[in-house]
C-alpha cells in the first residue's frame, strides 16, 4: 500500500510538473487529499456508492477548473462496513497513514455515533454527509466535526407540521430497530404533540431489525392496531421489501395518512417503480427537482449525463462537502487542519440544496428538508414524481442551539 | 390475540424458506463434514441468476426456478474441483477460513458484476396478487413458497430413505473408508453432495427472488440465520435442520407480530436457550453426527 501510494505521488507529480509549464510552478505541489469513508460492501453498499459518484464529480469539476489553492484534488476511499469500531481505523489510517487533509462519509447513525468522539486526536475536520442522528451535532458534538446534510430533527419537525395539516388524530411509527428509526418517533412525536396536543401517540409501534427481509408480521400488527397516520423510518433494501409486502397485504388502501422520511430516495424509487404507491407523502435529505437555482441545475445535469440517472440525495451531500472544504481551505488560504474546520464555522455557501450555513454554536448545516406525495412516474427517470413538494425553512425546522446540548 | 392465522402462515412460509436454504449447509455438513460459510453467497447467487433470467433477459419465472439453481451447482462443481478437494483431510477450521475466502470471492464479484444497487424481480402473473384466507388478504405468492417448500421436504425425505442414491450418501456420512471399500465412487458422491447442497441454495434464492430485494450483502444475512437454524436444530441433522427452520420461522412469524419490541432479541434467545440445555441441538448427536 505505502509503495502504491508512493507510485500514485510521483505520478501525479510529474503530471501536475507538466502541467505547471503552463500555469505557473504552484501546480507542482503535492494534490490535495481528502479521505472518505463510507459503507461500500455489503447490503448498503449502493449510498457508498452514491456518496462516490457525487464526489467524483466534485473533484473533476474542480479539477478542471484549477483545483483548490492551486492544487489537485484526490480523494482516498475506505469501506465502514456500517461498523463504527472499522470506521474509526479507517479515519485514523486516513489521517495518520495516507496524510489526508480533511474528512468526510459516514451513512449509519450508529456508526456515527461510535467514530465522531474520535475525531478531534486527528486534528483533521469531518464533514459528515449522510447520517442523521441529533447526537453527532448535539451530546457529542466537537471543534472538528460538521453536517452538511439533513438531521432528523429538522426533518421530523417538518414532518410533523405537515402531519398537523392532516385529519390524523392517532399516529403510530414503523421504523429501524436502532437509533435511527427510534429518534425519528421521538422528535416527530415531541414536535406533533407540541403543535396539536390532542394527537394520540400510539402504544402499539413496530421497530423491525435493521435487514429484517419479512415486514409482513410487522405491517400486520400495525394494521390490527387501527391508526390515522404512520411515520415510517425504513430505509433502503428494508423499505423495498416493507412496499412491496405493504402492497401485498392492503397497507395503501385504509385511508392512513402514510409518511415516509427516507422514501424519496432514487435508490429506492428506482428499484420499486410504479410499485411505489401514489398519494403517500415522501422525504429525503435533498430531492433533486426541489430547488430552483444555479448550483442545482449545474449538479443534476452534470450527474445525469455522467451517470444517466436522477441524482441521489447521498451524491449531493457528498458533492457539496466538496465543495464546503473548497470554500473553507480557500477562505483559511490553507490546508491545515485546525484552520480549516475554524473556517467552516459559520461559513454560507451555495450548495444545490440552497444557501447553507453551518451554524457556529453545533455545527449543524442550516439546510431545508424536503416532503412531496407521490405522483405519476417520470416519463425518462422511471421513477415516481414529486408534487406539493414543500421545502421548509431552516431557520423554522432547526432546533435551538440551547436544545442541542452542544456546547461550542 | 387476533391474525393468529395470518401469523401462522408467515411462519410457516418463513420457516419453510430457511429450511431449503438451511438443509442444503446440513447435508454438505454431515456428508464432507465441512461447515460452508459460503453457502449464503450460493443462495445470493441464485438470487442473481434468477434476476437475470426473468429480468434482464425476460424469461419466465418458471425457466429461472429450473436452469439459475442447476447454474450455481455447476459453480459449486468448479469450486469442489478447483479449491474444496484439497482440504477435505484437513481441520475443520480450514474448511471455514477456505469457505469464508470463498463467500468473499463471490460477493465481490457479484458486487462488480451487477453493482450495490438495490435490485428487485417480480412474481409471475399467475402468483401475483392475494386471496382472501381465513378473513385477512394473503399474498398468493407466499403460498406458493409454503408448497415449494412441503415439495422440497418431500423429496428430500424420499431421496434420503426410499433411495439408492440417498443411501450412498448417506453411507459415505457415517464411514467414507468403509463406503469406499465397497467400492462407492466417495469422490464422486463427495462433488455431488456440495453441487446438491448449493443447488438448494440456489433454488432458495430463485423462490426468494421475487418476495425479497436482491443486493450483494444478501448472502450474509442468510448464512447468519442458517447458521442459527443449525445450531437450534443440531448441525448435521436433516430435521433438525427442519425442526431449526421452523421454531426460527416461528420466532420472526409470532415474534414480529406479537412481541415486536423484542425482535432483535428473540432468534438469539432461541439459540441461548437450546444450547444450554442442549448443546448439540434438537436433533443433533454431536460432531460427527
Amino acid at each position: 500500500m505505502k509503495q502504491f501510494n508512493a507510485k500514485n505521488l510521483m505520478v501525479s507529480t510529474v503530471t501536475a510538473a507538466t502541467l505547471s509549464l503552463g500555469t505557473g510552478n504552484a501546480m507542482a505541489e503535492e494534490p490535495i487529499r481528502f479521505g472518505a469513508i463510507y459503507i461500500l460492501s455489503g447490503s448498503a453498499a449502493t449510498y457508498g456508492e452514491f456518496a462516490q459518484r457525487g464526489i467524483d464529480l466534485a473533484v473533476e469539476e474542480i479539477n478542471d477548473s484549477g483545483g483548490i489553492l492551486q492544487r489537485q484534488v484526490e480523494v482516498l476511499y475506505e469501506d465502514s462496513q456500517g461498523k463504527a469500531a472499522t470506521a474509526i481505523q479507517a479515519a485514523r489510517k486516513l489521517a495518520y497513514q495516507d496524510n489526508v487533509d480533511a474528512l468526510l462519509g459516514l451513512d449509519s447513525s450508529g456508526v456515527a455515533q461510535g467514530m465522531v468522539p474520535t475525531v478531534p486526536e486527528l486534528q483533521k475536520p469531518f464533514i459528515i454527509t449522510h447520517a442523521a442522528t441529533p447526537d453527532v451535532t448535539g451530546n457529542l458534538c466537537n471543534e472538528f466535526t460538521y453536517r452538511i446534510s439533513v438531521n432528523v430533527p429538522q426533518n421530523q419537525k417538518a414532518a410533523a407540521m405537515i402531519a398537523a395539516e392532516t385529519d390524523a388524530k392517532r399516529w403510530t411509527t414503523i421504523g429501524p430497530d436502532y437509533a435511527f428509526g427510534h429518534q425519528t418517533w421521538e422528535y416527530f412525536g415531541n414536535y406533533l404533540k407540541e403543535m396539536k396536543p390532542e394527537v394520540e401517540l400510539m402504544e402499539q409501534t413496530a421497530f423491525p431489525r435493521f435487514g429484517a427481509e419479512d415486514f409482513t408480521p410487522f405491517i400486520n400488527g400495525i394494521m390490527d392496531a387501527d391508526p390515522e397516520g404512520i411515520i415510517i423510518s425504513t430505509w433502503g433494501g428494508d423499505l423495498v421489501n416493507f412496499i412491496r409486502q405493504a402492497n401485498n397485504l392492503g397497507f395503501f388502501d385504509q385511508g392512513y395518512e402514510v409518511m415516509f422520511t427516507v422514501g424519496a430516495a432514487t435508490e429506492v424509487l428506482d428499484a420499486l417503480g410504479d410499485q411505489m404507491p401514489e398519494g403517500v407523502w415522501l422525504s429525503t435529505r435533498y430531492w433533486y427537482d426541489a430547488y430552483d437555482n444555479e448550483a442545482n441545475t449545474r449538479f443534476v445535469e452534470a450527474y445525469l449525463d455522467e451517470y444517466g440517472s436522477a441524482p441521489s440525495y447521498n451524491s449531493e451531500g457528498a458533492y457539496a462537502a466538496i465543495y464546503a472544504y473548497k470554500q473553507a481551505m480557500e477562505a483559511a488560504g490553507t490546508t491545515d487542519g485546525p484552520a480549516v474546520a475554524k473556517a467552516l464555522s459559520g461559513m454560507t455557501m451555495e450548495a444545490p440544496n440552497g444557501t447553507v450555513t453551518f451554524r457556529p454554536g453545533d455545527h449543524q448545516a442550516m439546510v431545508s428538508p424536503n416532503w412531496g406525495i407521490s405522483g405519476p412516474m417520470h416519463p425518462e427517470h422511471g421513477i415516481r414524481t414529486l408534487t406539493d413538494i414543500r421545502v421548509f425553512d431552516p431557520e423554522e425546522v432547526a432546533r435551538p442551539v440551547e436544545e442541542t446540548g452542544c456546547t461550542l | 390475540m387476533s391474525g393468529l392465522g395470518p401469523a401462522l402462515l408467515n411462519s410457516l412460509e418463513m420457516g419453510l424458506l430457511l429450511f431449503v436454504i438451511a438443509v442444503g449447509l446440513n447435508i454438505v455438513f454431515g456428508v464432507l463434514n465441512i461447515i460452508n460459510f459460503a453457502h449464503g453467497a450460493l443462495y445470493m447467487l441464485g438470487a442473481y441468476f434468477g434476476y437475470t433470467l426473468i429480468s434482464i433477459l425476460g424469461l419466465p419465472f418458471w425457466i429461472a426456478l429450473l436452469t439459475a439453481p442447476l447454474g450455481v451447482a455447476i459453480i459449486a462443481v468448479l469450486i469442489d474441483r478447483l479449491m474444496l478437494r484439497f482440504i477435505y483431510d484437513r481441520d475443520i477450521a480450514d474448511s471455514l477460513l477456505l469457505t469464508f475466502a470463498i463467500m468473499l470471492i463471490i460477493s465481490e464479484s457479484v458486487r462488480s458484476i451487477y453493482g450495490s444497487n438495490i435490485q428487485a424481480v417480480y412474481p409471475p402473473a399467475i402468483l401475483d396478487g392475494t386471496v382472501s384466507l381465513l378473513g385477512s388478504p394473503y399474498p398468493i405468492y407466499s403460498l406458493f413458497v409454503i408448497a415449494m417448500g412441503l415439495i422440497i421436504l418431500a423429496g428430500l425425505w424420499y431421496l434420503f430413505n426410499r433411495t439408492r442414491v440417498g443411501k450412498i450418501m448417506r453411507a459415505a456420512a457415517l464411514d467414507r473408508d468403509m463406503a469406499e471399500a465397497l467400492c462407492i465412487n466417495t469422490r464422486m458422491v463427495v462433488t455431488g453432495v456440495f453441487a446438491f447442497g448449493a443447488w438448494l441454495a440456489g433454488v432458495g434464492g430463485v423462490i426468494a427472488a421475487p418476495m425479497r430485494t436482491i443486493d450483494p450483502g444478501m448472502g450474509e444475512k442468510i448464512i447468519i440465520e442458517s447458521f442459527i437454524i443449525v445450531v437450534i436444530g443440531g448441525l448435521g441433522s436433516f430435521p433438525g435442520a427442519l425442526i431449526g427452520a421452523l421454531i426460527l420461522g416461528a420466532i420472526y412469524g409470532f415474534g414480529g407480530r406479537y412481541f415486536p419490541e423484542f425482535n432483535l432479541l428473540l432468534p438469539f434467545l432461541g439459540m441461548a436457550l437450546v444450547l444450554l440445555f442442549k448443546p448439540t441441538g434438537i436433533m443433533g448427536k454431536g460432531a460427527n453426527a
